[in-house]
């Protein structure tokens, strides 16, 4: 008994210490041939500012359309439209904040 | 303005956009923004806030595609791809003011063409109006050239007769008869002299000879008595004793057309006074005047301001070249009804 409330509290803290970026975009993405960063450069180079970038994805986790889709037919084919993304909008956009400042551009050119 | 600039900066853009390309798919194993000798660059997003920049100033506008700021030429491209984000890319070089110096000759050139043109074309206009009425005035002068060499023969054998005619035989009644023909064939000799200097004449050698004007004018004045009397004009001279070195051909066609004129347009029963001092001439008439804003034309060549009176409107032309030759200012004044003044200084 005390070891399964030890195993279930540790699991708890494991679970809460990720952050709202890892817990829903990483794990998904695993699998994935295209990694993180190239869909974000995929972003930047269609909507090209932090503020465009966000609502497009905002809009994608929540509508998924391959018209809309920043990934070419051919990744669409191989491995499908994903899931709306049934979060809480506070959940989203810290996923979205994460992501765009682990993967931005601005400041890391030289 | 910048279209030399336009071309090369639109050339550089072309070759940074793909350094661009190729960091934006090695990004972010490859972070160093590509430079090049020759301008520097920046990149902007679509809310025209900074990625990267070399660029000296930061103060960019980003409604022109070209423009100068300072020292520097800014060139802004919009990207159809926005690689790393960048929808502005922005291209400045030095202002090196070649573009200032072509402009400048550029307009230069163009002024300078079209000056040319409306030179042409002005002088084509202005030859093309004034043409019928230089042909009218060469027809005038052939004329006149024409006509002066037949009148001297038969104009000599008049005057020449009427002198020898004896008039102490001849009633009263004839006598006006003479005398008006002897005002008529002087008036047509003042003419035909006048005519025969202006194209004969002007163009011969100067005999210039010290010449006593007190004697000529009263030789002139006398030569005139018959006209002046037909009007009964009374002339008055005050006359000093003036030497002066000049043709006496020109100075008796000066006087005679200064006389004749003062006569011919003053009022029957009128005056003419003639004042010879050491520096001047004044012959003044009561006569009928001309107006003010006329006055500057009266030394042109056949004009004539009053149709009623004969002539050809030559006699001041040639009056005011003779005395432009010696050096004799004239000044006219006059005023309708009143008089003309016609004051020679020297």
């Amino acid at each position: 008994m005390v070891k399964k409330t030890i195993v279930l509290v540790l699991l708890s803290v494991v679970s809460y210490s990720e952050d709202a970026y890892e817990r829903n975009c990483v794990k998904c993405h695993e699998g994935l041939p295209t990694t993180l960063q190239r869909m974000f450069m995929n972003y930047i180079e269609t909507y090209s500012s932090e503020k465009n970038v966000k609502i497009a994805l905002k809009h994608y986790m929540r509508y998924p359309n391959k018209n809309i889709s920043v990934m070419s037919d051919l990744f669409l084919k191989s491995f499908a439209l994903k899931e709306p993304l049934m979060i809480s909008e506070e959940e989203l956009e810290e996923a979205i904040n994460i992501y765009w400042e682990k993967y931005k551009v601005i400041g890391k050119l030289k | 303005m910048f279209s030399n600039h336009r071309a090369i900066l639109s050339n550089y853009t072309y070759e940074q956009i793909k350094r661009l390309k190729s960091l934006h798919h090695y990004f972010d194993e490859k972070v160093t923004y590509p430079r090049d000798e020759r301008f520097k660059s920046a990149i902007y997003d679509s809310e025209e806030v900074a990625i990267f920049s070399l660029l000296g100033s930061e103060k960019i506008d980003f409604h022109k595609e070209i423009y100068k700021r300072g020292e520097k030429i800014h060139f802004i491209k919009i990207l159809d791809t926005y690689y790393l984000g960048a929808m502005y890319l922005i291209i400045e070089v030095d202002d090196d003011q070649v573009w200032h110096q072509e402009t400048l000759q550029t307009i230069e050139i163009y002024v300078s063409i079209a000056f040319l043109f409306f030179t042409i074309f002005g002088l084509i206009l202005a030859k093309l109006f004034l043409k019928p009425m230089r042909d009218s005035i060469v027809l005038l002068d052939r004329f006149i050239k024409d006509t002066t060499h037949e009148l001297n023969t038969p104009l000599s054998t008049i005057l020449a007769n009427i002198e020898m005619m004896d008039r102490a035989v001849m009633t009263e009644k004839n006598r006006k008869k003479l005398e008006r023909i002897n005002i008529a064939a002087k008036t047509v000799s003042t003419l035909y002299e006048d005519l025969t200097f202006l194209t004969l004449e002007f163009e011969r050698e100067n005999h210039d000879e010290l010449i006593d004007l007190q004697t000529i004018i009263k030789e002139r004045v006398e030569y005139f008595d018959t006209l002046a009397k037909s009007k009964q004009i009374d002339i008055t001279l005050k006359l000093k004793r003036v030497e002066f070195v000049i043709d006496r051909k020109k100075i008796i066609r000066v006087i005679d057309n200064l006389i004749s004129n003062a006569i011919k347009y003053n009022i029957r029963g009128g005056t003419i006074n003639i004042i010879l001092d050491r520096d001047s001439l004044i012959v003044e008439d009561s006569g009928i005047g001309i107006e003010e804003e006329k006055i500057d034309f009266i030394f042109d060549r056949y004009m004539r301001f009053n149709s009623s009176e004969g002539g050809f409107g030559v006699g001041l032309s040639i009056v005011k070249k003779i005395l432009d030759e010696y050096k004799i200012t004239i000044r006219v004044e006059s005023k309708i009804r009143e008089g003309t003044k016609v004051i020679l200084r020297w």
